[in-house]
């Protein structure tokens, strides 16, 4: 299937005793010291002033890392902008992976260490397209490419995440963009599904 | 991906002749890359489209410890003088007068979360701004908002910038009439004009409807129309008192009346024979000296107004100077509810706050205009069509941005107040306070401004924190105290105008620098930006919330009954006011206080090293290079429309390219050519053809030949041939139209 403009995965906070503001050192830190391998990050964007929306953004030229908290679900968002790959399989399988990547760097940062853990059992899981991924009701039309999406990522999910990964699509307004969320009881820890990513890829 | 685009999507949606805009832009761009445009031609082209630049799209950033090169792919391209193709920019989206529909709303939602980082940003001229936006995104984020009826054109760059006007007019209970279908009309008569694409820097126009209130703000604006009735021949007239040469910036200008009255039908003669005196007369070199205010200056209000007046005399008729009054008497906001009052229905202690601040009874008896108070300007995708959603519920269409960088709801039926206020605290906008001291504006400065110095959000996210947190403690007497910062001199954040300003500087301690904010005190908003405040002094930033709490308890403790603000400073002094400050003054060694040499909101050590060159003056780029370079766009469409086997959109493309240059080139000695392509041609073979001046010294005319063959002998049926040979012979022409512009040397005014 055709790659998506804008492709997201946001998995959510199981603790988080840190407020947002103590994100914005940590991120600068991460330009400096280009902590993130092929992606070039380029600033901080502070937007904690607004309830329940993105609040501090590490704005990158492929990605965006995002501390988001919309529908007061704190969460790490992972936005990729460019260079998503060649099909949505791919597109996936490079947000999902710089995603967990990002999971990784937050949990072990020097800062941020023992203060905040993220859960891999969800996520929510955004295409950000409504030219090829319309989000039509499911007996609409264009609601094919939201239905053949939803098979290709289920597929590419269970994967990684086990096989009683399910996907859901989100019943949002159309709107908003097609928006799924994963439910994975069975998910292992981050570089379990690091290295599924890479052995499928 | 898929060869269908949203140009295909959109095309019956499109206003035609936007869309073909933006193709020829999206050409601009293709031709960019190509390297075939001048770089200053195509920064001032992207800007007129709305297409700005970034902080950090140098390629530079400073981490706080050493300025590092940001390693973007394919460095050489560029898409302006020292702004890289890749590096994120800014879209600035034109909103005149404020005026929003939910629609509207719905779509700018979806480009914000698609191409941008999904906020929006109402500016402080009731702009939309999107931020971090790839420039090639942009045709397509236009052709969505073109959909809508939104265009971004004139938006940055020397052009007319966004028409504002009073967000409250049609409902204001102090107002002469109405001026939102007034300045509509300005928008759009002067959309494009052909006399506003020669300056050589912006144009901010506003409308006003009443004199005392804030209002439009036309004292500081490069013109600015106050309306007015006048009684001629015993019956009342309308029209408008006009200023001009106001500004902020640098050096603030307080507008010099340029006409006592202006009779409605003279309010577009007079804005184009000004267009006319300020692209003929005024400074296009010295890009700081540049703007109207110093022509007025410069030439003394008197004159000015006597060459505005010669001008307007030799102005050829334009029946669109008058076409729409015809349209005034139908002009009218339709309420989505009938009127009701609030009356008996329990309210609570949220609410009342809530109203005492937010609400705005209209002249309309059972109508309030809510203000949806909007933490420094943003809110977010989800927000935005939540908002569209509760727009439609309340009050349809009747929606505005404020240049308070808020929203408001217009005719809500009073009896749904407590609803509405139920339904925008649930999606986080329920926020009291708006037009308060809480309610603070803030330029973008350092978060994303190229000429930021200090952190003018992060100071103004600080500010409204601590304020609002104690605000309802705070005396009556400073609640509707306006405070206003900018990240740096220019004035964005309209610091000149609030009771308490701020504009960012830094100053050296030891070896560091330290951000500062110069304090500004007594400006004056009320009467349309009545007059300016007095710079007292500059404080380390981090000192400035302590800063705003010594001035507002002095004013509350010596202030004489009913004194306001303003007459309290001037009472005092600068002396004394800088006295007020003068203990914040003394600056700390970095080891003593590290923290004062970081900004508000960014833990790197302050440094200026990002400071880029600003585009806010765009190019100075003459006006033959902007109106040629949409012709050489269209002749490489005709290429792409011949790929595309279209011969006949192929044939009219190369043929409008040719007609375009050559209209380029009259426009050099003949400003009112017009766009009729019998007087383009018949113009051009007079002064350029018949003269000679186009021949080429060895082919002679035949480049020229090819226009006037192609217009007089057109081909009902083009094939691949006959258009792939057009399309050379344009390329061929459009080369011919550049030989001659050179030659002859371009932008001589020979004739008015």
């Amino acid at each position: 299937m055709i790659t998506p403009h804008r492709l997201s995965v946001k998995f959510y906070f199981e603790e988080l005793t840190v407020d947002a503001e103590t994100f914005i050192p940590v991120f600068h830190r991460w330009i400096r010291e280009n902590v993130i391998p092929n992606e070039l990050l380029l600033d901080v964007a502070d937007y904690k002033h607004i309830l329940d929306g993105p609040a501090i953004l590490l704005v990158g030229h492929e990605a965006d890392y995002v501390i988001d908290f919309t529908d007061g679900k704190p969460g790490l968002l992972y936005l990729r902008k460019r260079d998503l790959g060649d099909n949505l399989s791919h597109a996936l399988g490079t947000t999902l992976s710089q995603a967990l990547h990002g999971v990784k760097l937050t949990e072990n940062d020097v800062e941020l260490q023992g203060k905040l853990k993220l859960r891999t059992d969800g996520a929510t899981i955004v295409l950000l397209d409504r030219l090829n991924y319309p989000n039509m009701a499911s007996n609409g039309d264009g609601a094919g490419s939201a239905d053949s999406a939803k098979v290709q990522l289920t597929e590419s999910l269970a994967a990684i995440f086990g096989s009683d990964a399910t996907l859901t699509r989100v019943d949002n307004d159309a709107r908003e963009p097609l928006t799924f969320e994963l439910h994975a009881p069975s998910a292992p820890d981050v570089d379990t599904l690091l290295n599924q990513i890479g052995s499928i890829s | 991906m898929s060869n269908i685009g949203w140009k295909d999507i959109l095309t019956d949606e499109m206003p035609v002749e936007l869309a073909h805009e933006i193709d020829i832009f999206e050409g601009q761009m293709e031709l960019m890359g190509q390297g075939k445009l001048d770089e200053k031609v195509f920064a001032e082209t992207r800007l007129r489209r709305g297409v700005y630049g970034q902080r950090y799209d140098n390629g530079q950033r400073h981490d706080g410890f050493e300025s590092k090169e940001l390693d973007f792919d394919d460095k050489d391209r560029i898409k302006g003088p020292d702004t890289l193709w890749h590096a994120p920019g800014m879209m600035r989206i034109k909103v005149p007068g404020g005026g929003l529909t939910p629609d509207q709303l719905d779509v700018l939602a979806q480009v914000a979360d698609e191409y941008s980082g999904g906020v929006l940003h109402i500016t402080t001229r009731q702009d939309i701004q999107l931020h971090f936006v790839h420039i090639e995104d942009t045709p397509d984020l236009m052709r969505r908002l073109a959909s809508v009826g939104i265009t971004t054109r004139e938006a940055c760059g020397n052009s007319v910038r966004n028409v504002t006007c009073c967000h409250l007019s049609g409902v204001c209970r102090t107002e002469v009439f109405d001026a939102t279908p007034y300045s509509e009309a300005f928008a759009q008569f002067l959309l494009g004009h052909d006399d506003v694409q020669d300056f050589g820097r912006k144009f901010k126009p506003a409308f006003s409807g009443c004199e005392s209130e804030a209002c439009g703000l036309v004292m500081m604006h490069d013109m600015g129309y106050l309306a007015q009735i006048k009684e001629v021949d015993g019956k009342p007239k309308r029209g408008f008192k006009v200023f001009v040469g106001g500004g902020l910036g640098t050096v603030p200008h307080q507008a010099k009346v340029l006409s006592e009255f202006t009779p409605e039908e003279e309010m577009l003669p007079l804005v184009q024979a000004v267009a006319r005196v300020f692209a003929r007369l005024g400074e296009k070199r010295n890009r700081n000296r540049a703007r109207i205010k110093f022509l007025v200056a410069k030439l003394g209000i008197e004159e000015f107004t006597r060459l505005v007046e010669e001008e307007r005399k030799t102005l050829p008729h334009d029946d669109r100077w008058t076409a729409y009054l015809d349209t005034l008497p139908q002009y009218e906001e339709k309420p989505a509810k009938p009127p009701t009052f609030l009356n008996g229905q329990v309210r609570s202690d949220e609410f009342n706050q809530w109203f005492e601040t937010n609400v705005y009874s209209q002249r309309q008896e059972g109508y309030s205009v809510v203000t949806v108070n909007l933490p420094l300007g943003d809110l977010t995708s989800q927000q935005t069509w939540e908002l569209a959603d509760i727009a439609r519920k309340y009050v349809g269409d009747n929606v505005r941005a404020t240049v308070e960088q808020n929203i408001v709801l217009r005719w809500v039926s009073d009896s749904d107040l407590p609803g509405l206020y139920e339904s925008l605290k649930a999606i986080g906008l329920g926020d009291s306070g708006a037009g308060t001291i809480v309610d603070i504006t803030a330029c973008p400065g350092t978060d994303t401004c190229k000429l930021g110095i200090a952190s003018s959000r992060g100071l103004a996210g600080e500010l409204r924190t601590r304020l609002t947190a104690k605000s309802a403690s705070l005396p009556d007497a400073i609640k509707d105290l306006k405070v206003k910062i900018s990240g740096c001199f220019n004035s964005c954040g309209q610091h000149h105008v609030s009771d308490i300003g701020f504009f960012g500087n830094s100053r050296r301690s030891g070896n560091f620098k330290m951000p500062h904010f110069q304090v500004v005190l007594g400006g004056r908003w009320r009467d349309n930006a009545g007059s300016y405040g007095l710079a007292v002094g500059a404080v380390p930033s981090k000192t400035v919330p302590e800063v705003v709490d010594v001035i507002t308890n002095r004013y509350i403790d010596e202030r004489a009954k009913g004194e306001t603000f303003q007459d309290w400073i001037g009472r005092i002094g600068k002396k004394e006011a800088r006295g007020m400050i003068q203990p914040f003054m003394q600056l700390p060694d970095f080891e003593q206080e590290p923290d004062y040499f970081s900004d508000w909101g960014d833990p790197r050590v302050f440094s200026l090293g990002d400071i880029g060159i600003g585009e806010c003056a765009g190019e100075v780029v003459s006006l033959f290079s902007m109106e040629i370079s949409p012709a050489e766009s269209e002749a490489f469409e005709a290429q792409i429309a011949l790929d595309e086997n279209d011969p006949k959109r192929a044939d009219s493309l190369a043929y409008s390219s040719m007609l375009k240059a050559a209209r380029a080139l009259v426009r050099t000695q003949f400003l009112d050519v017009g766009d009729s392509d019998d007087r383009i041609v018949q113009e051009f073979k007079t002064r350029f053809f018949d003269t000679e001046l186009f021949f080429d010294q060895y082919a002679k005319g035949k480049f020229g030949q090819y226009l006037l063959e192609r217009h007089q002998n057109p081909n009902p049926n083009p094939d691949n041939d006959t258009a792939h040979r057009l399309i050379e012979e344009a390329l061929l022409f459009i080369e011919a139209t550049h030989a001659c512009e050179s030659k002859v040397g371009g932008n001589v005014l020979v004739e008015i």
